[in-house]
């Protein structure tokens, strides 16, 4: 090994002081060397391609310096290139677990620039598939926090619901990962007959799969162990990192912008109340910590559930798309929307000069902004409480880089 | 391709001290021409004790990834290999054939001479420690009196090798988790040989076939050591041996100096090909080993209906293979529970496993004792079905 | 409260380096050249102070602009002479969001920063500082975040060149 070793114990002279009985007091420096350790840019652990200077004393962290960049796609240098409609498919690309919810935020800031009316039948499908995506980010989210703690099977499984997710969006739109359904005025086409009755279907299955995702692993003693008083995030200190999402919850701020500033018809299902918002409770340690966080998500899959059924319940036939020309001219000004991403606030801020391409993209990621809190959260802990920090910030590198 | 000679060089160098006395030996002895030196005769017979361990070795790590993946796939509701063989029995020969062929990489910066040594010595330990392993009460290798303290030594060993991997990597991920291994086979060293002290203690010797024999009659289930009439201390004590050879073979939730979340692949980071594969032939054949002395001391060694049905033959012959096969299936057992408890449960922390291992496993080990002595002691002359 | 009501809270608790604001209106019929301007309304801040701006609306127990959601930055155009700079504030407690632009112009980006006021502009201002060439004084780690360490230029300019190649990579 080429690290150096500092093992000889040294009397630093600054740190003496002088005791109130007239003797000196010297701090025996006993400590080594910080090893600095790379996490990253390969690493199981972070998601991607993202690195993690992790200074350590041995087994504890005592510094963590994230590097991003590795990913940077230029998102907003192509916005401010191409079409407002050609720009669509580069959202799915930020987050890429999360696609079609990339496409609401996107659609409802144009359109809110255009001032446009969109269906209501386009409305429940969006709001229809946005839940649905909703539930495979979390189950990947949740499912990758136990690969992240050592439990290996309770991923595939989530991976088998994942897939029928998957299977669904493919019906409704050809492709798996990256949708681009959302469309500025409405969604590309109608679901297909017989999709809403599978989608009820899925539903139906996945709540019993629900509870044994939990049994397996949310309350499964290890997996507490490892999770609960680990990285706590205080609600001020949540606040002051602009910590948004499950993050934001897990701290027990009641905050969910579907609830609190509603969008499409998240006002009237609310009102019909038919989901909750699930917030961190602290009943397994300390409020804000890992567990917490996590268990927010577990959670919010099933409130999913429960608006994807209110809009089966609802849905009525009518048109999808709102009347838009091929090629969009927006009228001039700017504004930004932010929408509840499964990971926090995905906010796109738009500004147009009236042509057809924009002035400015801005994506507001909460990847980004929730993971720059571990440089605060990480010092102090086990090398492997930071593996739980990290999965627990649930980070999308696609999104932090853009 | 030096630490492929070297690991079964090693092997007979440590096999040889061991052999004497053992059935190869004798028989040597007995056919051996006039013109061959008698110092020849332990020599040969430990070599061939150490070919024959070194098969036994690779066979069970075969079997034993197959064994894996087909476990690990049923329990994550897919299949694991299909393709090659029925049901991919094959896929192990395969894979040994690509890891033999991988380019061999010693890394930048790596120290060459304890990088190359360090998974040969890691086989040879394992491949020693199997000398003392005996397939059937009259069908061994060495029977040694002090058995299981030369197997429990001798895997011990590892754990050299697997510092001395994580130290000559030269990759700080691979530092982590020899030191981890150090740490942790420390802690857990000490409840697995206390807690073996109970049976050793009912059985009167450190002898495998000895235990084994110790256990028979009852139709070849009732007098195993493990049920509470013969000790009510041996479940616990059986417990705490079985968590500690999870934490001394590195398997999950133990498997800490791999880590492979944390700490990419711990020690084994910096190898590939067919070192690395020598890591996981003694990760295997540890296992196997650990859950095989497991079943002598707890749960009846070569004692089973089969080997009982077997003797009211008196041939020979069938009754060491009844034998054998218990004691490979009560191994393969023992390996399946390990496979079963690694792809169910998470990881355990660094602090966690050493407050487990110090803090609770060794006192409740100690206690375990110390009430088999008392009931060895007081009670078991007593009891009718003891005397 | 909507926009109204906080721009004249802002204006009654006098707030610092605040210069007026921008509201969406429909387009003038008459005159042939005017688009309209559409989409939110914003406050327009003194760059200087926008540090003191954020602390005061914070502090305000009518407004509380607890969260900073975004910092971001903007160059409308290669005519304009000024960037950009958009803040966009959430209340928590008030359930109401709060747009604000600083005009900083491109000869001297300079502007101090509000990492001290909200921890969250750290990475924000990162981004700004190497995207736009803006310069935050006073920020605590003023490395690129995205990019990488030896780039040169400001990407998300509306002038900016590519270079035609980087370390042997051609970029074209």
């Amino acid at each position: 090994m080429t690290q150096t070793q500092e093992h000889s114990p040294t009397i630093s002279q600054s740190e003496g002081r002088t005791l109130e009985s007239g003797e000196r007091e010297y701090m025996l420096d006993v400590r080594t060397t910080d090893l600095e350790v790379n996490m990253g840019p390969q690493h199981p652990a972070t998601h991607g391609v993202m690195r993690i200077l992790v200074r350590a004393d041995g087994e504890l962290t005592t510094g963590a310096q994230p590097h991003l960049g590795y990913l940077h796609r230029c998102a907003e240098k192509i916005g401010e290139n191409v079409e407002w409609l050609q720009y669509l498919p580069y959202t799915d690309r930020y987050d890429y677990l999360a696609a079609m919810n990339n496409n609401l935020s996107y659609s409802l800031a144009v359109e809110r620039l255009m001032g446009i009316e969109i269906p209501r039948r386009a409305m429940m499908i969006r709001t229809i598939c946005a839940e649905l995506n909703r539930i495979g980010s979390h189950l990947i989210a949740f499912g990758t926090y136990g690969l992240d703690i050592g439990a290996f099977t309770p991923f595939l499984y989530m991976f088998r619901e994942r897939e029928w997710m998957m299977a669904l969006f493919e019906k409704i739109c050809g492709a798996r990962l990256t949708y681009s359904y959302i469309r500025i005025g409405g969604v590309f086409n109608d679901a297909p007959p017989g999709w809403l009755s599978e989608v009820e279907r899925f539903c139906d299955t996945f709540d019993e799969k629900w509870q044994e995702y939990v049994d397996l692993l949310m309350v499964n003693h290890i997996f507490v162990k490892r999770t609960a008083d680990i990285g706590v995030i205080p609600k001020e200190m949540a606040i002051d990192f602009g910590l948004t999402g499950p993050m934001l919850r897990g701290s027990g701020i009641d905050w969910d912008l579907r609830r609190d500033m509603p969008y499409e018809l998240y006002d009237e299902i609310w009102k019909s109340g038919c989901f909750e918002i699930p917030l961190g409770t602290g009943e397994r340690g300390t409020l804000g910590d890992c567990w917490d966080r996590v268990y927010v998500r577990v959670m919010e899959m099933r409130e999913s559930i429960k608006i994807v059924r209110w809009c089966l319940a609802n849905i009525e036939p009518g048109p999808v798309i709102a009347d838009i020309p091929k090629t969009l001219k927006i009228p001039p000004g700017e504004c930004y929307v932010g929408i509840e991403n499964p990971r926090g606030e995905l906010g796109h801020y738009v500004v147009s000069d009236g042509g057809k391409v924009a002035t400015r993209v801005r994506v507001r990621a909460p990847s980004f902004v929730n993971l720059a809190v571990l440089e605060a959260i990480m010092p102090g802990t086990l090398l492997a409480d930071a593996i739980a920090i990290i999965g627990s910030t649930d980070i999308v590198i696609g999104e932090t880089d853009r | 391709m030096f630490s492929l000679a070297f690991a079964p060089l090693d092997a007979v160098r440590t096999a040889a001290a061991q052999v004497q006395g053992s059935q190869i030996n004798d028989f040597l002895g007995e056919v051996k021409p006039d013109f061959v030196p008698g110092w020849a005769v332990p020599l040969t017979a430990a070599a061939i004790a150490v070919g024959i361990a070194m098969a036994i070795v690779s066979l069970i790590a075969m079997i034993g990834t197959w064994l894996e993946r087909k476990v690990s796939g049923h329990i994550q509701c897919r299949y694991g290999p299909m393709r090659v063989g029925w049901h991919g029995w094959l896929q192990p020969l395969v894979d040994g054939i690509k890891l033999l062929l991988k380019e061999d990489m010693i890394p930048k910066g790596a120290d060459r001479v304890l990088f190359v040594l360090a998974p040969a010595i890691v086989l040879a330990s394992v491949m020693a420690a199997m000398v003392a392993f005996p397939l059937g009460p009259g069908f061994y290798f060495a029977d040694i009196n002090l058995g299981i303290f030369f197997i429990l030594a001798m895997t011990s060993t590892t754990t050299i090798g697997v510092v001395m991997a994580g130290w000559s990597s030269n990759s700080k991920w691979s530092l982590y988790g020899a030191m981890r291994e150090a740490a942790q086979v420390v802690a857990y060293e000490i409840p697995l040989g206390i807690s073996l002290l109970v049976p050793i203690m009912v059985a009167g010797t450190f002898n495998l076939i000895e235990a084994s024999n110790g256990q028979g009659g009852g139709l070849g289930i009732f007098n195993w050591y493990i049920w509470p009439w013969v000790n009510p201390f041996m479940l616990p004590a059986f417990l705490l041996f079985f968590v500690a050879i999870l934490a001394e073979t590195k398997r999950a939730p133990f498997d800490l100096p791999e880590a492979e979340s944390e700490l990419v692949a711990g020690f084994l980071t910096e190898y590939s090909g067919i070192r690395w594969s020598f890591f996981f032939m003694e990760e295997y054949a540890a296992m196997f080993l650990y859950c095989v002395v497991g079943s002598f001391f707890f749960f009846g060694g070569f004692e089973s209906p089969l080997t009982s049905i077997a003797r009211t033959t008196d041939v020979n012959v069938l009754i060491q293979v009844a034998a054998a096969t218990t004691i490979i299936l009560k191994g393969f057992a023992g390996l399946f529970l390990m496979m079963w408890l690694r792809w169910t449960l998470p990881r355990v922390r660094i602090d966690q496993v050493m407050t487990m291992g110090y803090k609770y496993l060794t006192p409740l080990a100690l206690a375990c004792v110390f009430g088999a002595a008392l009931f060895e002691a007081f009670l078991a002359p007593v009891l009718p079905w003891r005397s | 409260m909507d926009f109204r009501g906080i721009y004249d809270r802002l204006r009654a608790m006098k707030a610092p380096g605040m210069t007026g604001c921008d509201e969406p209106r429909e387009k003038n019929p008459e005159d042939k050249k005017d688009k309209g301007r559409f989409g939110d309304p914003y406050v327009l801040v003194e760059p200087a102070l926008l540090p003191a701006f954020l602390d005061a609306v914070r502090m305000d127990a009518h407004l509380a602009f607890e969260m900073c959601i975004d910092l971001t930055a903007s160059d409308p155009s290669t005519d304009d002479e000024n960037l950009w700079v958009i803040v966009q504030l959430l209340s928590l407690t008030h359930k109401h969001r709060l747009s604000i632009k600083c005009l900083l112009p491109k000869a001297n980006p300079v502007m101090p920063t509000s990492v001290p006021v909200h921890r969250t502009c750290q990475w924000h201002e990162r981004e700004c500082a190497e995207m736009y060439g803006i310069t935050f004084e006073g920020h605590p780690d003023p490395r690129n975040i995205l990019l990488p360490d030896d780039w040169v230029g400001s990407p998300l300019r509306k002038d900016y060149e590519f270079p035609e190649e980087y370390h042997g990579i051609s970029c074209k």
